[in-house]
């Protein structure tokens, strides 16, 4: 008897604990704490880090509950982020909730979609020069894209076993864009261009929305195959929106659909985060060129915004080059807020929200891209 | 190894140059589409109307049968009449105006207080009678609206 309640002791998660499961511990209690009590994207960091305590708690190998071990439940929903399942269907709710009216009205604006995912490349070669092998450097790269799902997507592929802090890293930074957005855009602009007041975008046909998806769609996976599964649920998700009459399909995407793998990929995400890969130099430096790689997305939207106004009639307001970065809609809004410090009465919203969409297909395209240079 | 070496050794300059250039190419390609697409629309509406009224110009006119090409109707409303039919078949009839102007706004469609209203000055959508409307399906045969759409 004194036998059996030894073994079970030893069994315990106070016996099996070591150094590295208390302070991952102590890191999900911090991500629960910054979720609920300040917002800091809480449909995220909430589920992960909660995820975070299930998979550090001390357990006996080989006993069926480990996130990497065959059969277990953790395992099972681990198996939507490793096989890629969970960030399509994501990308099928956004497309659900987006309106692309403001890139339809206006698509040069696409271009400045396009300038922001500049700082993936950059913050590769970063990883690159910093020593990380070039698969792990693309994933890091990817989180200069502020698209989790696609971060997720990339690095499932590429390099699974920084799934964890990568995923931590794009969700915080995506809840602090509107700390690190700011001063890199008023940096770059003058007062005079943050007053630029831009055109009243014409207003789009109920046939252009409806056309878009589908031929977006089949541009793009033509371009760039290897983003078939989130551009193809991203437009699939809008064709649901626009066609009105699947309007029941569309609201179970926007709603419930994207709320369960939501939950799903937070939990399995935050679980695959042990300490033994967190608790590194790696991490820090993930985190550190995760932070660069929104500075200089966010720069080069700017920047290109600039060299645009060199060519076009119409002025286009270089703050909203910012929204680039395809944190939809976060950084639009952070262009509004900028923008309405320097004019209370100019709205500019809704033409942030073109460069803010166009980014979340070109992360996409440069995933694709980084995906077929370096999977396989 | 690591700075310019790492990257010169992993390709690191290629890749990212050519990485960025397939994304702005996408890009461009998808964004110079989409601006084509409403002219691409704007042709089609064009040509439709141009092939009305060379049918016209063939046959005699039957002044008891109202004609599409001498229709009042703009294309906008035709567009309009278009959307607001699946809408109401949605919702069924007979149906309340507040009812259609939610549902449509919910669905993305803009101007709905205008575009119901020109509907009800062509007699699309009639009052029943009893504080609510119905889709007039009699006006909708003989202006002849959905024939291009094989409705």
């Amino acid at each position: 008897m004194v036998n059996l309640l030894i073994e079970f002791l030893s069994n315990t998660g106070f016996a099996l604990a070591g150094y590295q499961n208390i302070i991952m511990l102590l890191v999900g209690i911090v991500l629960i704490y910054l979720g609920i009590s300040k917002c800091y994207e809480p449909l995220l960091l909430v589920p992960i880090g909660f995820g975070i305590l299930m998979g550090n708690i001390p357990v006996i190998r080989d006993f069926g509950l480990g996130i990497y071990e065959n059969g277990s439940f953790l395992n099972y929903m681990y198996f939507g982020v490793m096989h890629d399942v969970y960030p399509p269907l994501i990308f099928l709710g956004v497309g659900a909730l987006t309106d692309f009216s403001a890139m339809l009205a206006r698509p040069s604006l696409m271009l400045l979609g396009a300038a922001a995912q500049v700082g993936i490349f950059i913050t590769f070669l970063g990883a690159l020069a910093i020593g990380f092998l070039p698969n792990e450097a693309a994933s890091i790269g990817i989180i200069g894209g502020a698209d989790g799902p696609t971060a997720i997507f990339l690095t499932a592929v590429l390099a699974p076993r920084l799934i964890g802090p990568i995923a931590i890293a794009a969700y915080s930074y995506m809840a602090l864009v509107p700390v690190i957005q700011p001063p890199i855009m008023k940096l770059l602009t003058s007062r005079k261009e943050r007053l630029i007041r831009m055109e009243e975008p014409r207003e789009v046909s109920k046939r252009e929305k409806l056309i878009f998806p589908v031929v977006g769609f089949l541009l793009c996976c033509f371009i760039a195959p290897g983003a078939l599964p989130l551009l193809g649920m991203l437009f699939f998700g809008n064709l649901l929106k626009e066609s009105v009459v699947a309007e029941r399909l569309a609201k179970a995407a926007r709603t419930s659909i994207i709320d369960t793998v939501t939950i799903l990929l937070g939990i399995a995400v935050g679980a695959s985060t042990q300490g033994d890969i967190f608790l590194t130099s790696k991490s820090i430096g993930i985190f550190v060129l995760g932070a660069s790689a929104f500075a200089v997305a966010t720069a080069a939207g700017v920047i290109f915004a600039k060299i645009m106004n060199l060519f076009v009639r119409n002025k286009i307001n270089p703050l909203i080059g910012a929204a680039g970065v395809s944190a939809v809609p976060n950084s639009a809004r952070v262009v509004q807020i900028v923008g309405q410090k320097e004019d209370p009465t100019n709205f500019l919203l809704m033409h942030a929200m073109a460069p803010n969409i166009s980014g979340v297909i070109g992360s996409a395209i440069a995933a694709a891209i980084l995906w077929s240079f370096l999977g396989g | 190894m690591y700075g310019l070496d790492a990257i010169s050794a992993n390709n690191g300059w290629q890749l990212a140059a050519l990485g960025i250039s397939i994304v702005f190419a996408g890009l461009i390609v998808l964004s110079f589409s989409i601006s084509q697409i409403h002219r691409v629309l704007e042709f089609f509406d064009k040509s439709s109307g141009f092939s009305q009224r060379i049918k016209k110009a063939g046959r005699e006119k039957n002044i008891s049968e109202p004609d599409v090409a001498d229709s009042p109707l703009p294309a906008g409303i035709k567009e309009s009449a278009f959307q607001f039919k699946l809408l109401i078949k949605h919702i069924g009839e007979p149906f309340s105006l507040p009812e259609l102007i939610d549902f449509s706004k919910k669905c993305g469609l803009l101007h709905s207080h205008l575009r119901i209203n020109d509907l009800l000055q062509t007699n699309l959508i009639i009052p029943d009678g009893k504080g609510y409307f119905l889709w007039n399906y009699e006006v909708e045969k003989t202006l002849r609206l959905f024939d291009e759409r094989g409705e």
